[in-house]
């Protein structure tokens, strides 16, 4: 067993335990984008982020994946924290301008606007490769993947082309924290032989 | 407990998603008051470590083996609970889900205690279907024998080599007793691709000298029966010898397609106008022409611009072969303007120096053959343009030759009319079929070179490969939610084969013909739909019976209140919609109740019937969209089943709108919504069916009906068959056939009735008395009394001159 505290409250937890898991355990609420119960964590939208203090000394950490140790001291709402998921979610607003999950969070945290570059109003995708692994932990078909590098990165299938490895179980649509896998799943799975939306409009 | 099983319920909280919304302290006290439930505890996050070693502790501390964990979507993360929990000896199929996140709390604006009492009907069916289950033992598979290679294509070699590299040892069965023959026939269905052979030679040469590989001459392949692991093939002797058997582990089949020529088509003639496989023949026994020679591209005006590729490739390799051998030849490839040239820089580099000329027509007027000549259209001016050939090849006609088509048979493979042999068409999870790997290589697949075929064996082969390694080591197991069929109750009538296209039903050599039928686990999606036909309910899902859907659907309509309606979704479209709704939060009405069904065609006509008689007042199946179910036509067998249903509660005198089938697409929550507002409505309008005695027992016999043989079997007769291409079937006759369906269900109907009236009391019945009791006319009563005393089902003697009737034990 092992003790450590949380905003100032004792907690225990098993080795082997992250942060979060922990956190979660005691009802201490850490927002999170890319963390999905059914998939290991991959800490990329850095949101879930909490501060460790030592001491006079302190250290901004990602809760997702951060192990639990012994007389830990952890703050998931200080300054620090709320400074650096600001700095996350105005980056994401630039990144991700048309997500209204984003936007919601963003004003949660009194983000209103970015500074930074605008490429594509349309966005609603922030890059957190939930999708992906869920389809290669989850439903093993491994058909979407992150495709390019840096500023040119993106989500899709191989050619960005509909894949036969597809099985169109919609998982990923079901776990994307922004609506933006649905608007590419017909990219991956290719358009349904009858397409009931475009029927109805 | 009721079976003898111990079933714990596990609520989650998911931070402030579920908790603040829905009562789980009031859900949990009704809960601990259900008798079916033996323990119930709320959790914050099962899902996660906390979570799941508390679940672990908790089902080991309480002995229990079932679990039901209401929280989010089972699509996600069941597979993670069956994971972690199958250490405390928890197998796939003995936990279930119920969304409560996304079906209750957050898609209606209900309060807390309202959503608690919404999410225990949920998970009392769940519990329900948890104690009707009877767990499958684990099933271990093991490769008996050498693996087989058959079919006689190309991709034979590549597979023996792979095969033969992984010290696996394998059986060729092939026409021909020398490999060299084979490269001398190769032309006729992989033209032009002489470039290859050298490379073919050394695959053909290390697989001759392999230890692992025995090469048998044999004739037609007859038979094959067995399943992954064990098979027995049966091949007719080349000369008049008996039938030779072989007993193998796996099979591989190798199938080359057929190049046909153009016919008279495009004027061709056969000796100046040919098409590549001729051409091929030519340049190997007469050696290059001289003069002019065009390749016409014609793929595109033969209707199939998909092969263009494959053509043109092939066109260019002779090209080639031509202007390196014959300086004097002018080779022109003739291409419809749409297509693009399929040369690599180098290789367009080649063609510029051999002075190779592509030339381009505009596709949009089909070009004229003529003597000497090719009128074309010229796509950059528009001006008609002539070509002079000498000599004017065409692009062969690409099929699977009927050869390849009897293989394919006897393998169970179903071919299409005018389709390649593309197997495995189901779209679904890699884990729930056991073999995911294709059997099939060869350019009758698909079309397809010679080098993408000889991959093809080296892919079949690497599958063949893993699953003999993993099987030696002991690890390999057939996925448990797969069909199986009790012989016992099976006549071997063959209807599940025929209706079912994923290759896992196969007959059992027996007396007297194939009986009975057997199913291979290995190559079974589980889809079902063969099961909810089955005339005798000899063909069950293990670990997801129909009993168990029974139970579920049974226990939720106990429960359900008069304006709240049932609904099955289909885990790819109706359930997928819904979840996805849920994690918009859409608001919709709460009074549906969705349950969980892996395709909407396991859904046998019994579980739709129960719903009814059990309290249902409408029922709801929404499954994908149209022809897009992932496994083989479950959505198109529903359609009809749905069908009979409707007939069966018109007899009723109920309204035929209380069951209806829809379809939804995953990605369009919205689209759902409406369809699950307007059913709501619908039924809300039409208001309960008034359950008094004579509707009671009305419904009891539209049970009976259901899962009567006769009814059953003029039910199978109407599904979907995998030759036929339209949704929900080619209702050929349809009328005719309505009519006479709608006399078997009305006779068996009353036969039903008849029959559950006499087994209410253990007393003699006069014909008035029962035609009175049924508000039947006596005629059809009398019949069916007729024939049931024929049948020897119930007793008749005479009492005063009158007849009486009683059931005999």
């Amino acid at each position: 067993m092992i003790k450590f505290q949380i905003n100032d409250q004792e907690v225990s937890a098993q080795p082997g335990w992250t942060v979060l898991e922990t956190a979660r355990e005691h009802n201490i609420h850490i927002p999170t984008l890319c963390y999905h119960e059914a998939v290991e964590p991959s800490g990329a939208c850095r949101l879930c982020v909490v501060e460790l203090k030592e001491g006079d000394w302190s250290k901004v950490v990602i809760s997702c994946m951060y192990p639990v140790e012994e007389g830990l001291q952890v703050y998931t709402d200080s300054d620090k924290v709320k400074n650096v998921r600001r700095w996350i979610l105005e980056m994401l607003l630039a990144q991700c301008p048309a997500s209204v999950e984003i936007q919601a969070l963003a004003a949660q945290y009194g983000v209103s606007g970015t500074r930074f570059e605008v490429h594509d109003a349309d966005e609603q995708c922030i890059l957190c490769g939930l999708c992906t692994r869920v389809c290669q932990q989850v439903v093993g078909a491994d058909a979407i993947s992150t495709v390019g590098r840096g500023v040119h990165k993106k989500i899709g299938a191989p050619y960005m082309e509909p894949s036969s490895a597809c099985v169109a179980c919609g998982s990923c649509v079901t776990v994307c924290p922004t609506g933006a896998m649905r608007q590419r799943l017909d990219s991956v799975r290719g358009v349904p032989k009858v397409n009931l939306a475009v029927n109805a409009r | 407990m009721q079976n003898g099983t111990k079933i714990g319920v596990f609520l989650c909280q998911c931070g402030n998603r579920i908790a603040p919304l829905v009562d789980l302290e009031g859900l949990k006290a009704k809960v601990d008051a259900e008798p079916l439930v033996d323990y119930c505890a709320i959790e914050p996050f099962p899902c996660l470590g906390p979570g799941l070693d508390k679940l672990r502790q908790t089902v080991q501390e309480q002995g229990l083996d079932r679990l039901v964990v209401a929280g989010c979507e089972a699509r996600i993360l069941l597979g993670k609970l069956e994971r972690e929990l199958l250490e405390v000896g928890l197998e796939e199929g003995q936990i279930d889900m119920v969304n409560l996140r996304g079906h209750v709390a957050q898609v209606s604006d209900l309060d807390g205690a309202a959503k608690a009492a919404k999410g225990f009907k949920l998970i009392k069916a769940a519990a329900a279907g948890m104690d009707a289950l009877v767990p499958s033992l684990k099933e271990k598979v093991d490769f008996e024998g050498p693996a087989m290679i058959l079919g006689g294509g190309i991709a034979t070699y590549s597979a023996a080599q792979e095969l033969s590299r992984r010290e696996i040892d394998c059986i060729l069965a092939v026409q021909t007793d020398e490999w060299e023959d084979e490269i001398r026939m190769l032309h006729e269905h992989y033209p032009g691709e002489r470039h290859y052979y050298d490379r073919l030679e050394v695959i053909m040469r290390e697989v001759d000298e392999s230890p692992f590989v025995r090469r048998i001459t044999v004739g037609e392949l007859t038979g094959m029966t067995g399943r992954t692991g064990n098979y027995q093939v049966t091949f007719s002797d080349q000369i008049d010898g008996p039938p030779r058997v072989y007993e193998v582990g796996a099979i591989i089949a190798c199938l080359d397609g057929q190049m046909l020529n153009q016919g008279t088509n495009f004027g061709h003639d056969g000796r100046n106008v040919i098409c590549h496989t001729e051409a091929e023949e030519m340049l190997w026994t007469l050696g290059v022409p001289q003069g002019k020679v065009v390749f016409w591209i014609n793929d595109y005006e033969a209707g199939h611009p998909e092969y263009s590729y494959l053509a043109s490739r092939s066109a260019w390799a002779m090209a080639r072969y031509m202007r390196e051998r014959s300086p004097l030849t002018e080779v022109t490839i003739f291409y419809n303007h749409q297509m693009a040239i399929p040369l690599s820089a180098g290789e367009r580099k080649a063609s510029r120096e051999l002075g190779i000329a592509w030339t381009a027509y505009d596709g949009a007027l089909r070009p004229t053959v003529q003597s000497g000549y090719l009128t074309y259209c010229d796509p950059e001016d528009h001006l008609e343009c002539e070509l002079p050939w000498d000599k004017l090849i065409l692009s062969p006609r690409r099929s699977v030759g009927h050869e390849a088509i009897k293989v394919a048979e006897v393998l169970g493979l179903d071919h299409v009319e005018g389709h390649f042999l593309e197997e495995n068409k189901q779209r679904v999870r890699p884990e729930m079929v056991g073999r995911a790997e294709t059997i099939l290589a060869g350019s009758a697949r698909y079309p397809c070179d010679l080098h993408e075929a000889l991959r093809q064996g080296r892919r079949a082969a690497a599958g063949v490969a893993e699953l003999v390694d993993q099987a030696k080591a002991g690890e390999l197991y057939a996925p448990r939610m797969v069909c199986i069929v009790d012989q016992a109750k099976c006549i071997g009538c063959g209807l599940c084969k025929e209706i079912c296209d994923c290759g896992g039903i196969e007959a059992v050599e027996g007396h007297g013909g194939n009986i009975p039928r057997h199913v291979d686990p290995m190559v079974c999606t589980g889809g079902g739909t063969c099961a909810a036909a089955c005339p005798y309910h000899a063909l069950t899902i293990q670990n997801n019976t129909s009993d168990q859907r029974e139970a579920r659907v049974a226990a939720l309509a106990r429960e359900l209140a008069a304006d709240e309606v049932l609904a099955f979704g289909c885990a790819w479209g109706g359930l997928a919609a819904a979840d996805n709704a849920g994690v918009k939060g859409l608001k919709h009405d709460p009074r549906m109740y969705m349950l969980r069904v892996g395709c909407i065609g396991q859904l046998d006509p019994a579980v739709l019937a129960r719903a009814f008689v059990e309290g249902a007042n409408g029922l709801l199946l929404i499954g994908c969209p149209p022809e897009d179910c992932h496994h083989s036509y479950g959505l198109d067998h529903t359609w009809s089943r749905v069908n009979l249903m409707k007939k069966l509660l018109a007899l009723c005198g109920f309204d035929r709108r209380r069951i209806a089938l829809a379809h939804a697409d995953l990605n369009e929550p919205e689209e759902y919504i409406a369809t699950v507002e307007s059913f709501v409505g619908l039924m809300a309008q039409l208001g309960p069916i008034e359950r008094n005695q004579e509707n009671r027992e009305k419904l009891q016999g539209l049970y009976g009906t259901v899962n009567n043989a006769r009814v059953r079997w003029v039910l199978g007769a109407s599904l979907r068959r995998p030759w036929e291409e339209v949704y929900p079937g080619n209702q050929r006759n349809a009328l005719t056939f309505d009519k006479d369906f709608m006399g078997v269900i009305s006779e068996e109907f009353i036969r039903a009735r008849v029959a559950n009236l006499l087994a209410s009391e253990p007393r003699p019945f006069q014909l008035e008395e029962l035609a009175d009791t049924l508000h039947e006319d006596e005629a059809p009563v009398m019949e069916s009394l007729r024939e049931m005393v024929g049948e020897g089902v119930i007793g008749r003697m005479h009492k005063d001159g009158v007849a009486q009737y009683v059931l005999r034990a």
